[in-house]
């Protein structure tokens, strides 16, 4: 057999260790009930709940910023971010936390949100009735 | 639809360009199948001359394509779906070029063009090579233009057209209306973070090495095609190396482009999308090292093949994932589906299908070696390092891939939760093996090395990369964690290893130049990345925040890393004395001027320089902010507005300014009206005010009393908080029995007052004006220092211009008839030609 064969064959056993490892390193998309079972952080994808108020206030905490959100299953949880209101929030139409539970927070450490950005979304402003 | 008789619609353009999208499809499948049969039937000259024809026919309808487009986005043709979803009136004009580029159909057209161009050189220099090798990428060309086509055939939409328009692109009542252009008063605009000048030369770039990748694609398969096993790798190595150049500059434009105007405050953050363009650069540079060991041993040649090969369909795959919408949440800044989910699949398989079967109905006749490689040379090092940046493509390709394993397998696996200590977690043990790759491949000669020599050199290397480690952990500050010492150990070898042979490289050996040169570049791209990314510290941490953060202390997470900062208040950061001093307007920006002074132990100021982070507030209320960076020579200081106080302003009360005419009294808020006596104190808003006298005998400015006329003044005298006084005497004239008042106004208070009417007995009625405080200003930002970050760009100039002078170099060895050593020359099994 080749060196080269022989060097091959450890490669891909390496390579496939490795495969398996991402798996185990990638999380799952939970609830706010998984949540509360686990110490770990995980993401859980939700809705922004657009009635109850956003708190941020920078003058007195540029760091805190607070909001209610809705999991998937319906569960409601206020969540705690430690960071400024990212733009563009109120709009978002989904929402994907990374965090973990502490008492009946959920604590936040990143933000991902889909927005109807005016980007993506075909919706036409129209000119007030300019018709001569 | 079509019984209304649309007004102000032109209508020619966009013909003429979907004219030009049928034709250069129709001209690409043309000239395919005529280089097809050109290649079969070599005698026979007409296949060759229609395919070419056809070839300039598809040459001029991709540049017709592009300036229908372009005339399109230029005038503000708005009732074309392309012009309106990405441009606006008022975008400059370079932002027009970049708007072109920022939907999937002008990205698809870039492309077609970029592999037009390189066709041209195909056709001009590729001798016996044109026909084989232009009939894969006019193939590729076909199906590049059934993108664009946007027609429909058996009820399935076959690309899209970026000449469709509006009213056909979207359901909307005010299309009835035969007048409705009138009423679109202007496009959706640009996406702000688009608007920066990178973007206008990084897709470009990208688009010219992903499409120069199809070319040694092409030779691969025209080797394998017409067995000219051999022959097709010299002219394929000169091509993968642009490639890789080209590609690689894009690349990094791309993470320029990241630091300068994203927000999210890194140049690498191991997104999808990054990752999609990453992946074939990893393999095709594999390739180049794996073809060098190959004519240089005869070892490898399936590998070589097969990364050649396996590139251009990691670049469809690249396309796939970016352009299907599949990433979805996974990526901030993937395309939308644009309906071509299943096209972009075709493609894929088909380009995959090509190869699969070239490779395999070949295999057996492919050139092996039957000899062992040594150990002690340089061909089997070359093979190790080709395989692990296979390897650590292959971590990329699956982690990254994860959304498309959930879409085929029905799973619901979310990404890693924090994906750049997950990626750098693997990549970095891949770096250092192939930086050490890097640099003991250099100390190893082709077939056999004398081992003693080797050792000795490897030795001396390794005892200066150690000391100048030792050295540059010290300085930036990396020493605590192993892997980084490791890593740049590592980088470190391989530069002192490949200075070493660039040495030589002066002396006379110029040929080796090139590789050295791109592997120090790379070497030091690496180190840059890695302390920037190690060390990189906010520096805006809320110390002097007196409250903290509910519930973050405890856990011991990170502290608060946003910084509030009100006009004109100094606040300390770091070593800098920071203050906002304000803003200015340059629409659709605002820029927020931040001074950063540095003091020395006596208070003087040492340095002091100014940074304008920029948020861009459009009508829909979207706050999109963009960096300001210092740059000093070993760090950079970097700040982004997080929140504003004008913008919530401006976002807000927009309405409420809309008035007509003047009032003086306008600006005030409702007055208060009081009766006062002498003595009297009034508290307002910041101080108060004290009644002093009341004057019967004041006069009036311009205006003589007349008998029977009684004037009163009010004398007051205003404090404020501050302790400045005013005075201000408001006056009320009795003429005639009708009264008239003279207010008084405090601007500097923000205070009017009017002396209103004189109750007997009881005291003088007085308003009070007040205006309301002006809010504050006040912005909340974000401030990261990135050390020894010009490492980074450096490292990636330096490696462009190494593989620059490689293809300069491997261009010459084509030109040159016979093969330079030509009695060394390998022995190889398998058909010669």
């Amino acid at each position: 057999m080749k060196k080269s064969s022989i060097v091959g064959i450890i490669i891909i056993a390496v390579a496939i260790a490795m495969i398996i490892s991402i798996y185990t390193d990638s999380s799952t998309y939970a609830s706010f009930t998984d949540a509360t079972k686990t110490e770990a952080e995980i993401h859980v994808v939700g809705q922004l709940n657009k009635e109850k108020t956003l708190y941020y206030d920078p003058v007195q905490n540029a760091n805190y910023f607070a909001f209610y959100m809705k999991d998937n299953e319906g569960t409601e949880c206020k969540v705690v971010f430690n960071g400024s209101k990212p733009q563009d929030f109120e709009r978002s139409e989904q929402i994907v936390l990374t965090g973990k539970m502490v008492g009946k927070e959920f604590h936040a450490t990143k933000i991902l949100m889909k927005c109807p950005s005016k980007y993506n979304e075909d919706q036409v402003e129209i000119k007030a009735a300019s018709v001569s | 639809m079509d019984s209304i008789q649309y007004i102000g619609e032109s209508l020619l353009p966009g013909r003429i360009g979907q004219f030009f999208v049928v034709l250069a499809f129709g001209t690409a499948l043309l000239s395919c199948i005529s280089y097809f049969y050109a290649t079969k039937y070599k005698d026979e000259q007409s296949w060759q001359k229609i395919a070419r024809i056809a070839f300039w026919i598809n040459l001029i309808a991709v540049v017709g394509i592009g300036s229908s487009l372009y005339y399109i986005i230029y005038n503000h043709l708005f009732e074309y779906h392309y012009a309106w979803g990405h441009s606006s009136r008022a975008l400059p004009f370079y932002y027009i070029v970049s708007s072109f580029w920022e939907g999937q159909e002008g990205s698809f057209w870039l492309w077609m063009f970029w592999q037009s161009v390189l066709s041209v050189v195909v056709l001009f220099r590729g001798k016996n090579w044109e026909s084989p090798v232009m009939t894969t990428v006019m193939l590729c060309q076909v199906v590049l233009a059934s993108m664009l086509l946007g027609v429909e055939v058996f009820g399935e939409r076959i690309g899209s057209s970026p000449f469709i328009l509006l009213r056909e692109a979207l359901q909307i009542p005010i299309f009835s209306d035969p007048n409705y252009l009138a009423m679109i008063a202007d496009g959706n605009g640009l996406n702000p973070l688009l608007q920066n000048y990178w973007m206008v030369i990084h897709p470009p770039t990208l688009f010219l090495g992903f499409a120069s990748m199809v070319i040694p694609f092409g030779y691969a398969i025209a080797g394998l095609w017409q067995r000219k096993y051999q022959e097709w790798l010299k002219p394929a190595l000169p091509w993968s190396l642009f490639a890789v150049m080209v590609l690689g500059a894009g690349i990094i434009m791309g993470s320029f482009w990241a630091y300068e105007a994203l927000n999210f405050g890194g140049f690498w953050a191991w997104d999808p999308v990054e990752n999609a363009s990453i992946i074939p650069w990893f393999t095709l540079i594999a390739a180049v090292h794996v073809i060098i060991a190959y004519k240089n041993s005869g070892h490898s040649y399936f590998a070589a093949t097969f990364l050649v090969l396996i590139s251009f369909v990691l670049v469809i795959y690249a396309s796939f994932l970016t352009r299907s919408g599949i990433l979805g949440e996974t990526s901030v800044h993937s395309f939308t589906d644009l309906g071509m989910f299943w096209q972009l699949i075709v493609f894929n398989l088909l380009f995959l299908a090509i190869m699969l079967y070239f490779l395999i109905s070949r295999y057996k006749e492919l050139p092996k070696s039957k000899k062992d490689e040594d150990i002690y040379s340089r061909e089997f090092w070359l093979f190790i390092g080709a395989l692990i940046l296979v390897v650590a493509c292959v971590q990329i390709i699956a982690s990254t891939s994860i959304p498309v394993f959930n879409a085929v397998f029905g799973t619901k696996v979310a990404p890693p939760v924090d994906p750049i200590a997950h990626y750098n977690k693997w990549q970095a043990a891949f770096a250092v093996l192939v930086l050490i790759l890097s640099a003991v491949a250099q100390f190893l000669k082709y077939r056999r090395t004398d081992t003693k020599l080797f050792y000795i050199r490897l030795g001396v290397s390794f005892v200066v990369a150690a000391i100048l480690t030792a050295v540059f952990v010290y300085v930036t500050d990396v020493y605590h964690n192993f892997m980084y010492i490791l890593l740049t150990l590592a980088a470190m070898f391989a530069l002192v290893a490949n200075a070493r042979v660039l040495g030589d490289a002066v002396q006379g050996k110029w040929k080796l130049a090139g590789s050295s040169v791109a592997h120090i570049g790379f070497a030091l791209l690496l180190l840059g990345a890695l302390v920037a990314a190690a060390t990189n510290k906010v520096v805006s941490i809320n110390s002097t925040g007196a409250i903290p953060v509910q519930g973050f202390e405890e856990t011991s997470e990170k502290a608060g890393e946003n910084l509030f900062l009100n006009i004109d208040e100094p606040k300390q950061m770091g070593d800098y004395t920071i203050t906002y001093v304000g803003d200015s307007v340059e629409k659709p920006n605002i820029y927020y001027k931040i001074n950063f002074e540095r003091r020395d132990a006596n208070g003087k100021v040492t340095e002091s320089f100014q940074l304008t982070p920029n948020a861009q507030v459009n009508e829909k209320m979207n706050l999109i902010s963009s960096p300001s960076t210092h740059h000093y020579l070993t760090r950079d200081i970097y700040t982004i507005i997080t929140s504003a106080a004008r913008l919530s302003m401006d976002m807000f009360n927009e309405d409420e300014h809309v008035h007509e005419g003047h009032d003086p009294l306008e600006d005030y808020e409702e007055p208060s009206t009081e009766l006062v006596s002498i003595g009297d104190t009034l508290r307002y808003r910041n101080g108060f005010v004290i009644v002093k006298a009341v004057n019967r005998n004041a006069t009036l400015q311009n205006m003589p009393l007349e008998e029977g006329d009684l004037l009163f003044s009010l004398n007051l005298e205003v404090h404020s908080a501050k302790g400045e006084v005013y005075d201000a005497s408001p006056k009320l004239l009795i003429k005639n029995g009708n009264t008239f008042d003279f207010g008084h106004s405090v601007d500097d208070q923000g205070l009017r007052f009017r002396f209103t009417k004189v109750v007997p007995n009881e005291g003088m009625e007085l308003m009070i004006y007040q205006k309301p405080l002006p809010e504050k200003k006040w912005i909340v930002m974000k401030a990261i220092e990135f050390p020894y970050i010009n490492f980074f760009w450096c490292g990636t100039i330096i490696m462009t211009v190494g593989f620059f002078m490689s293809i300069f170099r491997r261009n010459k060895e084509l030109k040159m008839k016979e093969p330079v050593r030509k009695t060394s020359r390998p022995k190889l099994k398998g058909t010669e030609v």
